[in-house]
């Protein structure tokens, strides 16, 4: 999963999806998670930053996170890096 | 060092020049008690899904609409429509504020004898009046609405046997503007059938005529509707009056008035556009007392609300099971209250409110637990981000839910009042396996 190249993140939550035309606002933790989804971190490390950060538990960040990448996803923010995801 | 708050990560689309209807974010409305008592309390001793019911607003409304009608009307008489909730605890407090009983079957009329009303305090309406019903009805001297020719017959036929007199009303259905017309019930007026089967009562010798009723309809948000069906049976009542020399003691104008729950489709709330009581009285009065009729003659004016009288004064009170993002990024929820106790859902947008301050509000679809496609309370609905176990609050259920409750995979819910005091007291008990044992036989377990 990586961020479309033509999505553009400011840092106070606006982000614009060039491609589609597409404006949204994300709220401070989502725009935390964009970011570093475009960081390339994979899903584990964004889990324990968040713990580390937040007081949260890992099942509610699971389903919150796997929720948000479905919503970014389908909004086309971001892409499979490989569409077979194997590797 | 403390951790930060957490909160759900969102995501919203930019919609430029697309406001809300009303131009202006919507500030989320929320329910945290009911009387004076926390949802949670109630949830916590009574279980979830639960519906309460608020004696205060009963009464409030009650006099609301008493007091709009009795200001402009010198004779009204309200009758409470058992089929919009004919819970025991509910109707004793309408008898209490002096509302007689209008019933439909065989069962409501027993019910309302049982409730201690007086027999001739009974409105008989209802398509469906077996010769067992007619023979209760005029045992008890109740004010028999008949529905059409073949019951008109029967009832003929029965009070002959009985060798008493029937206490008889006609349902007259009309022509008031609101399409399609409800002519299934009752007599046409426009076509003459009303006035054929008055003459025909008036003929009877077992039959004594003493009122006219109409229903044009229900959730009537014209109130000159009224009017044009009050104008109408006022020339029926002179007419009667100028043939027979005979002055009738009522009419009724049913029920139909709308309550504030929105309708599917509607572009405002409800709230804002639905005629008050005022409005309604002030239109059936004028239509009245500006017709034909002799002031020392008027008729009394009887009214079978029911809908616009108790919808404001049920809650539903519901539990969050799930949250799911539908193949669209839509996303919606599931609540442990469905269908089955939401009859009105199907026809109404109704008001769905959380308890506390929630985050980010998204466009989402509520579903009921029911394992059934059609099994949606709200289809779109701007709603905070919930987690599972929220407790939420349904307003304005007061009227055909409870009646119209299916028992359908699950039990039906425990039903509360809040008295006057603030007391709360199980009205009908939750159902449990035992409640089907009872009414079921299984032959094969026998043999």
């Amino acid at each position: 999963m990586k961020i479309t190249d033509e999505v553009r993140i400011s840092d106070n939550g606006f982000v614009f999806n060039s491609k589609t035309g597409d404006s949204f606002n994300v709220n401070p933790t989502g725009l935390e998670l964009t970011k570093l989804i475009a960081l390339g971190h994979d899903f584990d490390t964004i889990k324990n930053i968040f713990l580390e950060k937040y007081e949260l538990d890992d099942l509610t960040f699971e389903k919150d996170f796997y929720e948000f990448c479905a919503l970014i996803k389908y909004h086309q923010i971001t892409s499979q890096e490989d569409p077979l995801d194997f590797k | 060092m403390d951790k930060l708050k957490y909160d759900k990560p969102s995501i919203s689309k930019i919609n430029a020049g697309m406001p809300s209807k009303f131009g202006l974010p919507v500030k989320q409305k929320i329910i945290s008690e009911i009387e004076g008592i926390k949802v949670s309390a109630l949830i916590e001793e009574y279980g979830s899904p639960l519906f309460v019911i608020s004696e205060n607003t009963i009464r409030e409304v009650f006099a609301e609409a008493k007091r709009a009608f009795e200001t402009r009307y010198p004779k009204v008489q309200f009758a409470w429509s058992y089929k919009t909730n004919y819970l025991d605890a509910v109707c004793s407090i309408y008898h209490d504020e002096g509302s007689w009983a209008e019933v439909v079957s065989g069962f409501e009329f027993e019910k309302a004898l049982s409730n201690g009303v007086n027999g001739s305090q009974i409105l008989f309406n209802g398509p469906d009046k077996s010769e067992a019903d007619l023979i209760m009805a005029i045992e008890n001297n109740a004010c028999i609405h008949i529905d059409h020719f073949d019951e008109l017959y029967l009832l003929i036929e029965t009070s002959r046997k009985l060798q008493k007199k029937a206490r008889v009303a006609i349902r007259v259905n009309l022509d008031a503007g609101i399409y399609p017309i409800w002519d299934r019930f009752g007599f046409n007026y426009e076509n003459g059938d009303a006035w054929n089967a008055i003459n025909r009562i008036m003929l009877a010798e077992s039959l004594e005529l003493i009122g006219l009723h109409t229903h044009i309809g229900t959730y009537i948000m014209a109130q000159t509707a009224y009017a044009i069906a009050a104008s109408k049976l006022a020339n029926l009542y002179i007419a009667i009056h100028r043939k027979f020399d005979y002055w009738l003691k009522y009419i009724d104008l049913g029920g139909g008035f709308a309550s504030k729950n929105t309708l599917k489709g509607a572009y405002m709330p409800g709230s804002e556009t639905c005629p008050s009581f005022d409005e309604y009285a002030e239109a059936i009065s004028n239509a009245l007392i500006s017709s034909e009729i002799p002031h020392e003659n008027l008729p009394i004016l009887f009214l079978e609300t029911g809908r616009a009288l108790i919808d404001d004064a049920g809650y539903l009170l519901t539990t969050v099971i799930a949250n799911k993002r539908l193949n669209n990024g839509r996303r919606s929820m599931v609540i442990d209250a469905g269908v089955n106790l939401l009859f009105t859902s199907f026809w109404y947008n109704l008001g769905v409110y959380p308890t506390r301050e929630l985050g980010h509000a998204e466009e989402s679809t509520i579903y009921g637990p029911l394992c059934m496609n059609i099994d949606v309370v709200r289809d779109a609905i701007v709603f905070p981000q919930v987690k599972t176990g929220e407790q939420l609050v349904i307003e304005r259920v007061g009227a055909y839910n409870i009646t119209q409750s299916m028992q359908f995979i699950t039990y039906r819910p425990n039903v509360v009042l809040i008295d006057m005091e603030g007391k709360t007291h199980i009205i009908r008990k939750k159902e449990n396996l035992e409640t089907f044992k009872q009414a079921e036989e299984n032959p094969k377990r026998k043999s």
